[in-house]
């Protein structure tokens, strides 16, 4: 199978952006910005209509951070000081955990659009990895990280269950902080193991086709460990991952989102290119039975939205001529 | 200097109403117009009826929009001086913003709009859609004329090239790097290089140039961004720019670094060439309790690590939070430079500053924050005389 998606939060488009910053000004009302929402989010889920993406997203508008639904309203999480987004010049706020995380009410649904959603295609839901969120957080409370990572795994596994009865076919755990690794430490193989266990428990008997989403950083650094994690899918950065290192391992029983849409460059990509980067690639990593989704590598909200759909749409040629070819070959 | 702890500020201050609205050519409310006159009379700002008469205008001319400009950069000026600073600027009163400012006065770049930075707020991010040219000075006239304007030592502060491309879309060098570099990592670090030392080359060295002819004796590096990228790479790249960027120049520089992560910034510091000082805050990771022990000056623990790294030049120790209305006591700012002194064994190596430019503080705030900040530097001078 072929596929492509969209991998994170939406840049809000113009007009959006006008009335959240009049909203912050204090200029006009609470309604005006959630109507302003309201038609801004119609707009990203018709782009990925129009693009014909295989899974939709509501495009997490209302997100103020990939963190922040969790941060405000697991219990026993406060919302902390303002801390980088990794390499960018963009910020999230801290989620300082101060007692047992525990999750009393529905998070991605109450802050998704769902009405919204075309309810003849299947759904897509992001949420933070469970390495990513213990990464992330000042833990007041736990032992220490691990704990941190499992006590929010399990949290999100009933929130993981709830998107599935809605109606969501397809959950991306969004995990940079686990390639992030700017100083090149060594990363701990009993980490991994950790890692794969947390996921287990975020994704027992989800009913859902799920994936780890990495970025920011060289996914050949976690493999061959990735390959057991219990996702269906992988997803890598391709501005970040050494291609070299990624072809010496096979990724059998595992579909690929290959992010090859730079979501931090504005540059518009040579679809050329990506055919033949897609190409080179399947043609060592993946068996035939793998299914392939073309992706941006990370949220696109770093860009302006006007260049974000350009991109959306590349994408969607891309997947489209890779599926035309897939066919021509049989 | 011939005293220790010379105060100084960073950069920028806040834009008063009547500067913003009177540049718009926007009407002002008389309170608008009565608060410029009250504080011209505060600072000692001579002939203010003249900036009424243009603040009161209907319509306003290119040369009316223009002398507001200076009127706000005369008002910065008497405003550092009357709080008793020792080295000064005109509180940036003549830029946009300190990344657009540049942009926009430098040829080859575009913006695209605006994307998020946090929550509600954004900033307007340009590409680089051909080789940068420089086309006009961008600083010159600012710093000519608060030359002309003051008797103090002037630091002129310059966002540097470093943050100015990390802040960037990189298209032109991307799509040049497209056919050299096998990989699309190799290809975008490739060309973020190129992009980097062509913009020191084309447009930072030659406004540097024009800034010593005219006579600027210290430049001061913006570079907010530098430990965006801790990667060594990213970090060696940083050092190599702003080497590059004073290489052979007789003029001061210094660096200004905030909100970033100092373990990785003193790494480096000392590979830092002609960089007579590390302007930087700490005043914000600070409590404020009085007192010059560890356990109380957390803030300033991290100026240890630049010293056993080896970092041995001047520091613009930032004493004041610029993110709070918090007026720090005089004793509060003393605690802080007596501390840091402490640690650095040598008073001498220490300017007192804020943690970065006061631009988000209503005036009224920063104006009692540097009064008291070149009182605690008095006081601090007493304790150790």
């Amino acid at each position: 199978m072929i596929g492509c998606y969209v991998t994170g939060i939406l840049p809000r488009p113009k007009k959006l952006i006008e009335v959240t910053r009049a909203y912050d000004r204090k200029k006009v009302d609470k309604e005006t910005l959630e109507k302003a929402f309201q038609e801004a989010t119609k707009e990203v889920i018709e782009a990925q209509v129009q693009a014909e993406l295989s899974y939709i997203t509501d495009g997490m508008l209302k997100w103020q951070d990939l963190l922040r639904p969790f941060t405000e309203n697991l219990e026993g999480l406060a919302v902390g000081s303002l801390a980088r987004w990794f390499n960018n010049n963009a910020f999230y706020r801290k989620p300082v955990i101060l007692d047992t995380i525990r999750r009393t009410k529905n998070i991605v649904a109450s802050i998704t659009y769902i009405q919204f959603l075309p309810k003849d295609l299947p759904w897509k839901a992001i949420l933070p990895a469970p390495y990513t969120f213990a990464k992330l957080s000042e833990n007041k409370f736990y032992k220490n990280e691990r704990e941190v990572m499992f006590a929010y795994a399990e949290a999100i596994r009933e929130e993981i269950k709830n998107l599935a009865e809605i109606g969501f076919q397809y959950i991306q755990l969004s995990d940079p902080a686990l390639v992030y690794n700017p100083l090149k430490e060594k990363i701990p193989k009993d980490m991994l193991v950790d890692v794969k266990e947390a996921l287990r428990t975020a994704m027992k008997n989800a009913k859902v086709r799920s994936c780890l989403h990495t970025f920011f950083g060289d996914f050949s650094e976690i493999l061959p460990e990735a390959l057991d994690f219990p996702v269906n899918d992988l997803g890598i950065d391709m501005y970040e991952t050494n291609v070299d290192k990624l072809k010496e391992y096979t990724f059998d029983g595992k579909g690929v989102a290959l992010g090859l849409l730079d979501a931090r460059g504005s540059l518009i990509e040579d679809e050329d290119e990506l055919l033949r980067v897609v190409n080179e690639l399947t043609e060592t990593i993946s068996s035939k039975t793998c299914d392939i989704f073309v992706c941006p590598n990370c949220d696109l909200e770093f860009l302006p939205w006007e260049k974000a759909r350009e991109k959306i749409e590349v994408m969607s040629r891309v997947a489209k001529t890779l599926k035309a070819r897939m066919h021509a070959h049989g | 200097m011939d005293k220790i702890f010379p105060t100084q500020e960073i950069g920028s201050l806040a834009k008063p109403a009547w500067r913003v609205k009177a540049y718009r050519g926007e009407p002002l409310s008389q309170e608008e117009i009565s608060e410029a006159i009250e504080w011209g009379r505060k600072l000692g700002v001579e002939d203010t009826e003249a900036l009424a008469k243009i603040l009161k205008k209907r319509e306003k001319t290119v040369e009316d929009r223009k002398a507001v400009l200076q009127w706000s950069a005369l008002y910065a000026i008497r405003l550092f001086e009357t709080a008793g600073l020792d080295i000064i600027f005109d509180g940036e009163q003549w830029r946009s913003e300190m990344y657009e400012h540049v942009i926009r006065n430098t040829e080859g770049f575009e913006f695209l709009g605006y994307v998020k930075s946090f929550d509600y707020r954004y900033f307007n991010k340009a590409a680089c859609i051909s080789k940068p040219k420089y086309v006009k000075p961008f600083y010159l006239d600012e710093f000519l004329f608060t030359k002309e304007n003051t008797r103090k030592i002037i630091k002129v502060p310059f966002t540097g090239p470093y943050t100015l491309v990390d802040w960037t879309f990189n298209e032109y060098y991307e799509k040049k790097a497209a056919s050299q570099a096998r990989d699309f990592k190799q290809r975008k670090a490739s060309a973020r290089r190129e992009f980097l030392f062509d913009l020191v080359k084309e447009v930072v060295r030659p406004e540097i140039a024009k800034l010593i002819e005219a006579g600027a004796t210290w430049i001061q590096i913006d570079e907010p961004a530098a430990t965006t990228n801790p990667s060594n790479e990213e970090m060696q790249l940083f050092v190599e720019a702003f080497n590059e960027t004073v290489r052979g120049f007789n003029c001061t520089f210094s660096l200004h670094n905030c909100y970033s992560n100092y373990e990785v910034l003193a790494k480096y510091a000392s590979q830092l060439r002609n960089c007579s000082q590390l302007a930087l805050e700490f005043a914000n990771r600070d409590s404020t309790q009085l007192g010059t022990d560890n356990k109380v000056r957390v803030g300033y623990r991290e100026l240890k690590i630049f010293e056993e790294q080896g970092y041995h030049g001047n520091y613009g120790l930032g004493v004041i939070d610029v993110h709070t209305d918090f007026i720090e006591p005089p004793e509060l700012v003393r605690d802080r430079i007596l501390y840091a002194a402490k640690i650095v064994g040598d008073p001498g190596r220490i300017f007192v500053s804020t943690d970065c430019g006061l631009r988000t503080r209503k005036w009224e705030v920063s104006f009692a924050k540097l009064k008291n900040m070149v009182l605690g530097a008095e006081l601090a001078r007493m304790t150790l005389q």
